[in-house]
């Protein structure tokens, strides 16, 4: 039993590093389609504008990775809220076309970075405190994906608190759950649903600035990230954060541990895990959204 | 109306029945091969987008160099090369092909970087019989074939290169890792073949999902646990990037000396990868340091042209001119698509960057493969050719 | 008027290998087999409302069955159609039950999930050759005793053919009473269950006709390309699929076709001599059609002329 955890625990710390950068690409995915209900194909191209913009500002010091987080984040921002002013006139029309516009988007931008960046592996510095690695339950780990569980971590519960634990929390849960009765009490929904696309938009870029090291940006890295988030999103439940979380946290799992112990069906294991999951519970781990 | 109906109907049915009697002179007739005289059309397809545009860049600048030292001629013709978009599957890199042959009615092809297209392919360059000179891709399977050349290698030659010497080197047991397509199986079976002969002593053999591992972490993990004292591996583009530097992050380096195919460190990669890649040791046909006056040339022209070191797949691309080149030449006023196959078939040895090389029965090189080690080169890292690993082919 | 615009499109299709080069109708030939994955596509998400991201499995099983029974058995192409249309409606009646358990996103992300493992599984298996293709395929035959097709538009006329027959089969269903529950079961499930009807049967039972459509649209692609590789059911051809039946307008059949030619023609043709501009131009397009023609080209407004 001490010999299988000597052997995997160092793999299940990285399933929580995997787990939490999932978590903060996915949360904002669920929170834009559990309340605007906009299905956003190029939530991958959110992440991307964060890889870049570490790509080209983080020069290996602190500033450097801070300017990138500011950058990235605003970028990110500015990002959504085309993204959301563009399917705004496609609000009624059903979730097929915004899959074909943001999808169109998502092509168009992945064009434009292969143009500016080039289409090679991309070299991501870090600041040299964290470059390095240290031992940690006997094994060597590198220190850049402690710190990142740190942050992300922290992240995840800020988050959290925000939308479970926070009146502004309780104001965007309650516009999930029923838009009308929120706007029958006299709020505006609209900027409620902007706030949220910007800031998943905000948390999608920021995981790509500090989750550049861990998955670094390329050509068709926004498909990889898109596909993982909606993974997640859909085997936590749509709109809720704590689904997000415990999502995220399953397929890192999955996707360490998993792998691991079935290397040969590595390939299977995501999709098969997602299977399971909605066949005992097609709405998700928890779902706070009453329409599918 | 009853009348205009029928008539009508007289009319699609005559339509009908004439283009069906006529069908058989109908698209795809592929004409007698005509003797090309004046300029020659040579189809140059290579991926323009997509995961492999970094190869498909270095072979069009490999190949527009030798076209610009020749003032733009092969074997005396003056030469269009037509462009086309291999993308990433046989889907399009068919449709390209099949543009190039049946709307450009080029002369011969080279290029191909996928070794699903160039399978997908072959059947037409056989029976349009145009010669496909290709630069890179090489399924091990192609062997029977007239028409289709190849100037790189074969996909487990890098493999089969090494064996013998890892097994010689380390003492103890060798942990196997590729990424999980074909060129992966290829590379491990051929690294297999030379090394259990050689009694070498194997830890594991396990594949990576390709593409859509980023995250190494669990594989090195077995690495670590089944004590292996070296592991040989074959990934290339973003996968050998994120290999590398994890093996060093997770300190699988202090345990295991790390061998691969060559493209483990091959061009951009290793600008990628950085310290992490110092003491990789990876068998390849060439390197840019090899101390030959063609390859001498060879760098010296390609770095002024194009700012950096040439790869393999460059120096692949370039030869492939030289082989067109020299069996335009040799084919002479009577030049068409099959004289010119046949003068590719009758060419003796090449003098290449990579020294000098000849086809095979199966139309692959016969050359020398190298070991190279990765080391601190001015301030950079670079392949540096530490030994020989002897001749395949 | 309408069946005037029909023969003559007919008559257009049957001259088209006089007119245009090899290439163009080997191009026309694949666009004719999309289209009909793209149906497959419609079918469930324009006429049942089922959005799928998953056809490309059944398009996959269709197609290496077809290049296995092309290489075992025989290049009779019926055959290999028929075999096809039932190894991927098997498939499709296996794997039905499970997405049919869901709705909207989880219904699309399962379908994702089934054409990713069928991707997987084509990838990785002995019998499909694995990464590098299944090549070898011998030209196909029409018919018992007819010489193989060996020239691009010979092969277009078997697929026009096989595509004729499929599209004429599924305008069939779609004005039987069963075509009209299914538009039902789009608008209004559970009012349908109310009034009696089995849902959940008709559902699989459309799942399985829309699986082996697109067997059999795998097989037709097998004998035009006389090559089968993981990457022709990836997750590209099925978004692209999906989005063709889109562009082409929600529950038209003809759309659908137009809009896989759409996305053909922009991918291989337009790409091709724009070499590496291929993605940026099928994102225009996208965004292009959908601010443009909001229901789709099926949408648009045909001009209108006393009928004869």
């Amino acid at each position: 039993m001490l010999d299988w955890f000597d052997a995997n625990l160092v793999t299940m710390v990285d399933g929580v590093a995997y787990g939490l950068l999932l978590f903060t690409l996915a949360v904002g995915l669920s929170l834009i389609f559990g309340m605007m209900d906009v299905l956003n194909l190029a939530h991958g191209t959110l992440y991307l504008i964060g890889a870049y913009a570490a790509y080209a500002l983080s020069d290996g010091s602190w500033t450097g990775l801070l300017i990138a987080l500011l950058v990235g984040v605003l970028a990110g921002v500015a990002g959504g809220g085309v993204l959301a002013a563009l399917t705004q006139p496609l609000a009624q029309r059903g979730h097929l076309d915004q899959a074909l516009l943001t999808l169109g988007i998502a092509f168009i931008a992945s064009d434009i970075f292969s143009k500016i960046f080039g289409s090679e592996v991309l070299p991501i510095s870090v600041p040299s405190q964290v470059a390095g690695s240290i031992t940690v339950f006997g094994q060597v780990y590198p220190v850049y994906r402690l710190l990142f569980i740190a942050i992300a971590g922290g992240l995840a519960v800020m988050v959290y608190l925000l939308f479970e634990r926070s009146s502004l929390g309780a104001l965007v849960r309650a516009t999930v759950a029923d838009r009308d009765m929120v706007r029958a009490s006299g709020v505006d929904t609209r900027i409620v649903m902007f706030g949220v696309f910007a800031f998943g938009a905000a948390l999608a870029a920021l995981g790509g600035v500090l989750g550049a090291p861990i998955l670094a940006p390329g050509p068709s890295v926004d498909e990889t990230v898109l596909v993982l988030s909606l993974v997640v999103v859909v085997v936590g439940g749509l709109g809720s954060v704590t689904g997000a979380l415990l999502g995220a946290l399953l397929i890192g799992q999955v996707q360490t541990l998993g792998v691991a112990l079935m290397p040969v069906y590595a390939p299977f294991l995501i999709f098969g895990a997602m299977l399971l999951v909605l066949a005992w519970r097609p709405q998700g781990l928890m779902s706070l959204v009453a329409r599918a | 109306m009853g009348a205009q109906i029928s008539s009508m109907r007289r009319i699609a049915a005559g339509a009908v029945a004439a283009t069906m009697l006529l069908a058989g002179c109908g698209g795809g007739l592929g004409s007698e091969a005509q003797t090309v005289e004046g300029p020659v059309k040579i189809g140059l397809l290579v991926p323009q987008s997509g995961v492999y545009k970094s190869l498909g860049d270095d072979m069009k600048n490999a190949w527009e160099l030798y076209l610009d030292q020749h003032d733009g001629q092969l074997g005396g013709r003056d030469v269009e090369t037509t462009l086309a978009d291999e993308g990433e599957e046989a889907s399009t890199g068919q449709a390209a092909a099949e543009r190039l042959v049946n709307r450009e009615n080029v002369l011969a092809v080279t290029g191909v970087v996928s070794s699903a297209t160039m399978n997908g392919v072959a059947d037409m360059f056989e029976s349009s019989q145009i010669p496909l000179v290709g630069s890179n891709a090489s399924p091990t399977t192609l062997t029977d074939v007239e028409y289709i050349w190849r100037t790189s290698y074969v996909n487990d030659e890098p493999g089969k290169a090494l064996g013998e010497y890892v097994a010689d080197k380390v003492d103890g047991s060798v942990y196997l890792l590729a990424a999980d397509y074909q060129a992966g199986i290829d590379e491990v079976e051929g690294f297999k073949e030379t090394f259990g002969p050689a009694g070498g002593e194997t830890a594991d053999e396990v594949y990576t999902p390709f593409p859509t591992t980023t995250n190494y972490q669990p594989f090195l993990a077995k690495i670590r646990q089944s004590d292996a004292k070296a592991a040989f591996t074959f990934y290339a583009g973003g996968a050998a990037v994120d290999f590398v530097k994890q093996f060093k992050a997770f300190g699988l380096d202090s345990q295991a000396d790390l061998y691969s195919a060559g493209f483990l460190t091959e061009g951009g990669v290793l600008d990628a990868q950085g310290a992490a890649a110092e003491g990789v040791l990876t068998s390849m046909n060439y390197n840019h340091d090899l101390d030959n006056e063609i390859n001498k040339e060879f760098v010296a022209a390609y770095e002024e042209a194009y700012d950096k070191k040439p790869t393999t797949y460059a120096m692949a691309s370039y030869d492939a001119a030289k082989v067109l080149d020299m069996a335009i030449a040799e084919a002479g006023d009577d030049l068409t698509s099959t004289t010119l196959n046949e003068a590719i078939g009758g060419l003796g040895d090449i003098e290449s960057p990579r020294g000098t090389w000849h086809f095979n029965d199966i139309g692959t090189p016969v050359q020398m493969w190298y070991l190279r080690e990765v080391q601190k080169v001015d301030g950079g890292y670079s392949n540096v050719v530490i030994d020989e690993l002897g001749t395949l082919g | 008027m309408r069946r005037l615009g029909g023969v003559g499109l007919l008559l257009l299709l049957l001259a088209l290998p006089w007119m245009i080069n090899p290439y163009a109708i080997s191009t026309v030939t694949r666009i004719l087999v999309i289209g009909l994955l793209a149906i497959s596509v419609n079918l469930l998400t324009g006429v049942t409302g089922l959005p799928t991201l998953g056809q490309s499995a059944y398009f996959g099983i269709g197609a290496y069955t077809g290049a296995i029974v092309s290489t075992t058995l025989t290049a009779v192409g019926p055959a290999q159609m028929l075999l096809a249309a039932l190894a991927a409606g098997v498939a499709a009646a296996v794997t039905g039950p499970v997405a049919m358990r869901a709705r909207g996103v989880s219904f699309l992300m399962i379908t994702l999930a089934i054409g990713e493992i069928a991707y997987v599984a084509a990838r990785r298996l002995d019998i499909t050759h694995g990464t590098d293709g299944y090549a070898g395929i011998p030209p196909v035959v029409p018919l018992p005793g007819l010489p193989a097709l060996r020239l691009d538009g010979l092969v277009y006329y078997y697929v026009l053919g096989g595509f004729l027959l499929v599209f004429g089969l599924v305008m069939l269903l779609l004005r039987s009473p069963f075509g009209l529950a299914l538009r039902g079961l789009r608008d209004n499930e559970s009012r349908l269950r109310a009034v009696g009807y089995p849902t959940s049967t008709f559902g699989v039972a459309i799942y399985c006709i829309a699986g082996a459509i697109a067997g059999v649209a795998g097989s037709l692609w097998t004998s035009t390309q006389q090559f089968v590789a993981p990457g022709d059911m990836g997750f590209s051809v099925a978004a692209l699929a999906l989005l063709a039946v889109v562009i082409g307008g929600l529950g038209s059949m003809w759309g659908s076709v137009v809009g896989a030619g759409l996305v053909v023609l922009t991918q291989d043709y337009i790409g091709g001599y724009l070499a590496g501009y291929g993605m940026l131009l099928l994102g225009v397009l996208f965004v292009l059609v959908v601010y443009l023609l909001p229901r789709g080209i099926a949408g648009l407004p045909l001009p209108r002329r006393v009928s004869a």
